[in-house]
């Protein structure tokens, strides 16, 4: 996968929302490129990865997805240590699953640092016809609680990429201009065999 | 004609994968792999090929010989269940270790979790339950899952179809027979696997079982029991495999980041499918001291040695290690061997319980949710409620009068497949080769066996979804 690619950052993000939002198909559609309409339930912690470009940085994107049903919350404190980022999804078709969001949100913070970068996402745009959340309402909900804010269809793929890089950018952002947030991230030095001795943390190589 | 991929018909690694397999999977004898074989390990669609190869070479061959005997020996003890439980427990453990065969899996099941007991002593009440409308909030989750389990196995491949439909009933009963719990999405998988042996009821009653006896508290709110059993399970990998566990310990990979999927499903997400069906013959024998016993082996396999521990430097490639275990140590034989061969007993895991109890209690305060002890296997949950001789009497709903049978006491079993037993054994020179003579309820029913002319057939009143498509023969 991304294993043996060369990489500055590593960054953690995590999926959260209701269950059956599109959480698992929005993250086999940004790693793998793969929807399917039964994928099957999560049950425990399901993960992937991808190494995207961003300016001169190789960012190693580490995404976490989890259940979303209400009794696995009592199980999420490991999940989301060490996250600097957050995808809070909910399905533009259902608005008992945007009602909750407050919910995921005061979740999140009580678990994960404090200045995580959340996004705010409206998953299922391709069942525009059935659609229960207005976009303007859930823009200006996210602008309030000061979180990114996209509408994506992990099924025909639109705003998917979006999103993660939007996400991954503003993590960057406050990797460099904070110390506090930079010390969560595992960096590992540029180096194309990862395979020898990499057992500690080597600092970050920027490229200058 | 399977939906893989979009609708737009974008094609995945899995799309040309697919057909082939079926295949290939037609072609293998079908007495060489248990009835609910076409479930595929699902998740990684790019290794499936690789999965399918490791999938056959898992499966263990027995010898039709050896089969027609062992399901000789499971139809008798089935027959005097309470006296093999009270005298010869260690022969039906046994028994239970070698493989049940397929053909009396579900039954064996039914009676090994005391489900047959708690039926009969509950006459009506699946129905009960089942004509009730049920907490609409329950319903809606239970239907967005429907399409979730086991997605590529014929039964639950069709939406609405008659195993989903069933799914639905065995799930939403449950939340009616215990309203506190409701549902956790983890009893899907777990009633998927019970109904691709048994019909909905007796799937519903062995659900239950799994649900109170065998892991108490595993799918109530606030998943206590599988957190202290993941702490249960670090703990007693320390003395199993030193090395595993101070690699775990040492990039903090908490237990419940591995451990959840494996043990709340019991492994039904995680092993091929041979080996998942011989984990359960044992697990429901002998509690929950198996699943430990599995992933321990599994860690171990994975993480034991300096050697292993190469190829994973941090926590994330641990997990993922321990996502993608390499075939050979999830093969069925070995797997089993490996499982029955490590030294952890009930004691173990009580003594452990105790420890990591009071741990809990210290950081967390009491459990809010305070579940009965659970019951380590089959004879415990038979001594604690020991059914009467009425509850244990096998009540075939299909009864086949063949007129070559020459015994008549207790060979008109569930599916009358002792008196076509008796049947083939004296037609072999005349008809065709044992093969073909066995009923098999996989092939188009075109053409039907030449054994059916003889036999009048009382078609089953229970489990009505499934009147047309009888997978339970």
């Amino acid at each position: 996968m991304g294993s043996d690619e060369a990489y500055n950052f590593v960054f953690k993000v995590v999926l959260i929302g209701e269950s059956g939002v599109g959480k698992s198909n929005l993250l086999s559609r940004f790693t793998k490129n793969e929807f399917s309409h039964d994928s099957r339930t999560t049950i425990g912690v399901e993960f992937s990865t991808r190494t995207v470009q961003l300016n001169s940085f190789t960012i190693k994107a580490q995404i976490w997805d989890t259940a979303g049903l209400e009794r696995y919350r009592a199980i999420t404190s490991a999940y989301y240590r060490g996250a600097v980022g957050a995808l809070l999804v909910y399905d533009i078709t259902k608005h008992l699953t945007y009602e909750s969001v407050e919910r995921w949100l005061k979740e999140l913070y009580e678990h994960a640092k404090p200045n995580i970068v959340v996004m705010l996402v409206g998953n299922k745009t391709d069942l525009e016809s059935e659609r229960s959340v207005p976009t303007e309402e859930a823009r200006d909900f996210a602008e309030k609680k000061g979180l990114l804010f996209l509408e994506t269809s992990a099924l025909a793929s639109t705003n998917v990429e979006a999103a993660f890089n939007n996400v991954l950018e503003e993590i960057h952002k406050r990797v460099g201009s904070t110390e506090g947030v930079r010390s969560s991230i595992s960096a590992v030095s540029l180096s194309s065999s990862r395979g020898e001795n990499a057992e500690e943390q080597k600092p970050c190589c920027r490229n200058l | 004609k399977r939906s893989w991929g979009t609708e737009q018909g974008e094609s995945s690694p899995a799309a040309s994968c697919f057909p082939c397999t079926l295949l290939l999977l037609a072609s293998v004898p079908l007495f060489c792999l248990s009835a609910s074989i076409v479930s595929l390990h699902e998740d990684n669609v790019t290794t499936l090929s690789a999965t399918f190869v490791s999938y056959l070479n898992s499966a263990e061959e027995v010898p039709i010989q050896v089969l027609r005997e062992r399901e000789a020996k499971w139809l008798e003890m089935l027959n005097s269940w309470d006296k093999w439980m009270a005298k010869k427990h260690k022969k039906v453990k046994e028994r239970c270790q070698k493989g049940i065969p397929p053909s009396l899996r579900g039954r064996a099941w039914l009676f090994l979790t005391g489900g047959k007991v708690r039926r009969e002593q509950n006459q009506g009440k699946f129905l009960e339950l089942d004509n009730q409308p049920g907490d609409p909030k329950w319903v809606d989750i239970i239907e967005r899952d429907l399409h979730r389990q086991f997605p590529f196995h014929e039964m639950f491949a069709a939406r609405g179809g008659h195993g989903q439909q069933d799914l639905f009933r065995v799930l939403k009963a449950y939340t009616l027979h215990r309203p506190e719990e409701g549902y956790c999405q983890a009893q899907a998988p777990i009633a998927a696997v019970l109904l691709m042996h048994m019909p909905a009821e007796d799937a519903f009653w062995v659900l239950v079982q799994i649900c109170e006896k065998y892991l108490p508290g595993y799918y109530s709110t606030g998943l206590e029991a599988i957190q202290l059993d993941g702490e249960i399970l670090y703990a007693l990998l320390r003395r199993v495999s030193p090395v595993a566990h101070r690699h775990l310990k040492k990039h903090k990979l908490e237990p419940i980041l591995y451990m959840t999927e494996w043990f709340m499903c019991a492994f039904s997400r995680t092993l091929p499918w041979a080996s998942v069906l011989r984990v359960w013959d044992m697990f429901l024998c002998e509690g929950v001291k198996i699943l430990f016993r599995v992933g321990l082996v599994l860690l171990k396999c994975t993480l034991g040695s300096q050697e292993k521990l190469k190829a994973c430097q941090g926590l994330y490639e641990t997990m993922e290690l321990l996502r993608a275990i390499q075939p050979q140590y999830i093969q069925e034989s070995f797997l089993v061997h490996e499982v029955i061969e490590l030294v952890v007993s009930e004691k173990d895991i009580e003594k452990e319980h105790n420890a990591q109890l009071r741990r809990w209690k210290e950081s967390h305060g009491d459990l809010h949710c305070k579940s009965p002890p659970r019951m380590h296997g089959a004879k415990a949950i038979m001594a604690a409620d020991p059914p009467s001789r009425q509850d244990l009497r096998q009540r075939p709903t299909i009864i086949v009068e063949s007129p070559l049978a020459p015994k008549t006491d207790g060979v008109s079993a569930d599916n009358g497949k002792q008196s076509r037993m008796t049947q083939e054994g004296k037609q072999r020179e005349t008809i065709l080769p044992p093969q073909e003579t066995v009923y098999n309820p996989y092939l188009p029913s075109s053409d039907p066996s030449p054994l059916l002319e003889h036999m009048t057939v009382k078609v089953s009143k229970e489990s009505l979804s499934s009147a047309e498509h009888d997978t339970y023969l």
